[in-house]
């Protein structure tokens, strides 16, 4: 079966600043895939050109194997766009026919499968409804109906998970791995490493428009790894510190108080650490040794501005403007 | 999956279009209550000068012939004036000017034995109506005529015989070899009524389209929808939604008005008037041919303006900015509009014909010099030929500004980015 989706240093570029540079990827059939990157890194718009919404100035994009569109290919493909957005005013139910209808499914199809994902997602009895009428994640859930509504063999997910409450989250996770299951492709975009280390098999992790990595999860953790020491404290720290201060020891650390994930200096023993630690005081109530966490390579390979961004989703997200 | 065709998809668009905006309140309120609280205006307007009662006037003589009576004489058969003497003493005018201000009299008239040879006379009143005053001057000038023709020896009898013939002008109009009864004033009506009616629905509509892009854009549908069609389908499904929507519109106007003019009698009824009066209203007879021209140009008119309220709904982020950008667009279109005047008065000045050949006037200034009667086949053809090609053009142009604009946010682009829009 070929790659759904193949793109071929792809540069696009906005008045003012290249905003997709020379990139590459391809997504292999049956995967999750997670395209990376912190705010205003060009993953929407990289998305938006496998989606035929921009065309690339360089590069080209194969979808199924073939260089027509997206557009081309839109009863085969699944988007929920970042930007989301129904009409307020039409039922919701009138909403998910059209929607689907332009992508060609007939009307009779498009009620049945809408009634049957309205009941699936728990909006059985919303569907006589204004879309206007409905809360903001009851619209979430009715925007990811209408990307999977036509039954796509590619869902292509623009940060879905941002702005969706714990519950409805869990939702959208099951389904999304649901539809692996069935062997279908999702490509997501997300800033939020947590979601992408539970989901991904394979991912590309992009900054300023350029690739830093890419391959399938356990690759990318083996060839980024170094080794790791995960511990959590059960109040007193003691000399913590100072130990992670010394660079004999231990070469990175990220402390998030209570916790830390620590990269062993080079030749040092996990071991010789433990042991400074306890006879500091310290009091452990956790010491692993870990591969690398995604956020960690992230936080790594993007840099410390770029994580603060992404820890802040929401903020510096300029896309949109100054687009000729 | 059945891939779709782009029929298919355009075709969706234009049901969205027409259902949603059919479905409204609104447009049932505008489609069926307008015509009739139009044409109530208009019956009761015209039921109350027809049957707006008998006028009350007195005549004050303040000479001695007695014209004040022949004149009272004059008016005895008069459907409208009813006429009785006031003697003339001192202080009558300012106890009838009196009598007018407690509206127990309409006016009053005065003569005086100058009447016949110097051919004046007062008329005092509160209101003074059209009507009463031409039946005032009709019949004065009779009683003169008489009085005249008398001084030089004519028998009473002759005047009254010659009197009583009016001439009444049977009014027909000709144009490309076809005559119809149909008044000066009706062609003015109907000339109106094309104009009105055409400015008034293809702003109206065009003005739909341009807030259904913008919604689309603010409401941020339309990176979907362009995920699955092209921007130029999205585009014409659009403009064909809203037409088909204004189409209708019409149909409901024209079906309403029909009845409204069948059931004239009861309304006028209803309304107080005398129904026998009201039965001589009708519809002013509007051919076949001129039907069509309105269509074609309406047609015609629609496309090229909503085409360019699309583009620059699609330039737009916000009611505000889309209400500043489409002036020009609108002005535009009032050129014609407001050069109706002319267009009547003169349908074959150099002005007219140029309205009705350049393509953003000639969808209003075609139809109305075409019912005019003043323009030929030729021209109709020229006119409509150059409505197309701009037709062409200007949705060219203003489908590449929808292209870029609808998935622009921020600030709204200047002349110079427009342009690179289009070159792109």
């Amino acid at each position: 079966m070929p790659e759904p989706v193949i793109v071929d240093r792809v540069t696009k570029r906005f008045a003012g600043h290249t905003a997709v540079d020379a990139l590459s990827l391809s997504v292999p059939s049956g995967v999750i895939y997670g395209l990376l990157g912190p705010n205003g890194a060009g993953k929407t718009t990289t998305i938006r050109m496998i989606m035929d919404i921009y065309e690339p100035d360089d590069g080209s994009i194969r979808l199924f194997n073939d260089v027509a569109g997206g557009r081309t290919h839109s009863a085969r493909i699944g988007y929920l766009p970042e930007e989301r957005g129904l009409y307020p005013k039409m039922r919701v139910l009138d909403v998910l026919i059209f929607l689907a209808e332009i992508k060609g499914v007939t009307r009779r199809a498009a009620r049945a499968a809408a009634l049957q994902w309205l009941e699936r997602l728990g909006l059985g009895d919303w569907g006589m409804r204004k879309v206007s009428d409905l809360s903001k994640g009851m619209q979430q859930k009715v925007q990811f109906i209408s990307a999977v509504l036509h039954d796509p063999e590619l869902v292509v997910l623009d940060e879905p998970f941002s702005a969706l409450d714990p519950v409805n989250r869990q939702v959208l996770l099951d389904t999304v791995i649901e539809y692996r299951r069935q062997g279908k492709t999702v490509l997501f975009s997300t800033h939020i490493m947590e979601h992408a280390e539970q989901l991904c098999d394979r991912l590309c992790i992009i900054a300023r428009g350029k690739k830093l990595i890419d391959g399938s999860l356990a690759d990318v953790k083996r060839t980024h790894g170094g080794k790791h020491v995960v511990i959590a404290f059960d109040g007193n720290q003691g000399a913590a510190q100072q130990i992670f201060g010394d660079r004999r020891l231990v070469s990175k650390v990220e402390d998030f108080g209570q916790q830390a994930e620590l990269e062993l200096a080079p030749g040092a023993d996990a071991q010789e650490i433990l042991q400074a630690l306890v006879s500091s005081g310290a009091r452990l109530s956790h010491f692993e040794l870990a591969s690398p966490s995604l956020h960690k390579i992230f936080v790594d390979l993007v840099g410390p501005e770029a994580a603060i961004a992404a820890a802040n989703p929401g903020t510096g997200n300029d896309r949109g403007h100054a687009r000729a | 999956m059945t891939g779709a065709t782009p029929v298919h998809k355009v075709w969706a668009v234009i049901r969205r279009e027409f259902v949603e905006r059919v479905r409204t309140r609104w447009f049932w309120v505008s489609a069926i209550l307008g015509p009739v609280l139009f044409a109530g205006i208009i019956v009761f307007q015209i039921a109350q000068s027809l049957g707006g009662g008998v006028r009350h006037i007195a005549v004050v003589d303040t000479g001695r012939v007695g014209y004040g009576r022949r004149i009272i004489e004059a008016l005895g058969p008069s459907k409208s004036i009813r006429a009785d003497a006031a003697t003339f003493a001192p202080g009558v005018f300012d106890s009838l000017a009196g009598l007018v201000e407690a509206k127990q009299l309409n006016g009053f008239l005065i003569v005086d034995d100058s009447l016949p040879t110097e051919g004046k006379a007062e008329y005092r009143a509160s209101n003074l109506s059209m009507q009463t005053i031409e039946e005032l001057q009709r019949t004065l000038n009779r009683v003169i005529e008489k009085a005249r023709l008398e001084g030089k020896g004519v028998n009473p009898e002759v005047v009254d015989w010659s009197q009583a013939l009016r001439v009444t002008l049977d009014q027909k109009k000709c144009q490309r070899g076809a005559c119809t009864s149909e008044s000066a004033g009706q062609s003015f009506v109907v000339a109106y009524l094309i104009s009105l009616l055409l400015f008034m629905a293809i702003l109206l509509y065009g003005v739909n389209v341009m807030s259904s892009v913008l919604e689309e854009k603010r409401d941020r549908i339309v990176e979907v929808l362009v995920s699955s069609l092209r921007p130029f389908q999205l585009m014409l499904g659009k403009v064909a939604g809203a037409g088909a929507v204004s189409f209708f519109q019409f149909l409901i106007w024209g079906v309403s008005g029909r009845i409204v003019i069948s059931l004239r009698g009861p309304i006028a009824r209803a309304l107080g008037a005398d129904p026998s009066q009201i039965q001589d209203i009708t519809l002013p007879h509007i051919p076949f041919d001129t039907l069509v021209v309105f269509m074609a140009c309406f047609l015609g008119g629609f496309l090229l303006y909503s085409a360019m309220f699309a583009a620059v709904g699609a330039m737009s982020s916000n009611e505000q900015e889309a209400r500043q950008a489409q002036q020009p667009v609108t002005y535009l279109l009032m050129i014609s509009y407001l050069s109706f005047i002319g267009l009547t008065n003169d349908p074959s000045s150099t002005f007219a014909k140029t309205l009705s050949i350049v393509p953003f006037t000639s969808p209003i200034a075609t139809p109305v010099r075409w019912a005019g009667g003043s323009m030929g086949v030729g021209e109709l053809v020229v006119s409509l030929a150059m409505l197309a090609v701009a037709i062409v053009g200007v949705t060219w142009v203003a489908a590449r500004i929808y292209r870029v604009g609808i998935l622009m946010t921020g600030k709204r682009p200047n002349l110079k980015e427009l342009m690179r829009w289009v070159r792109a």
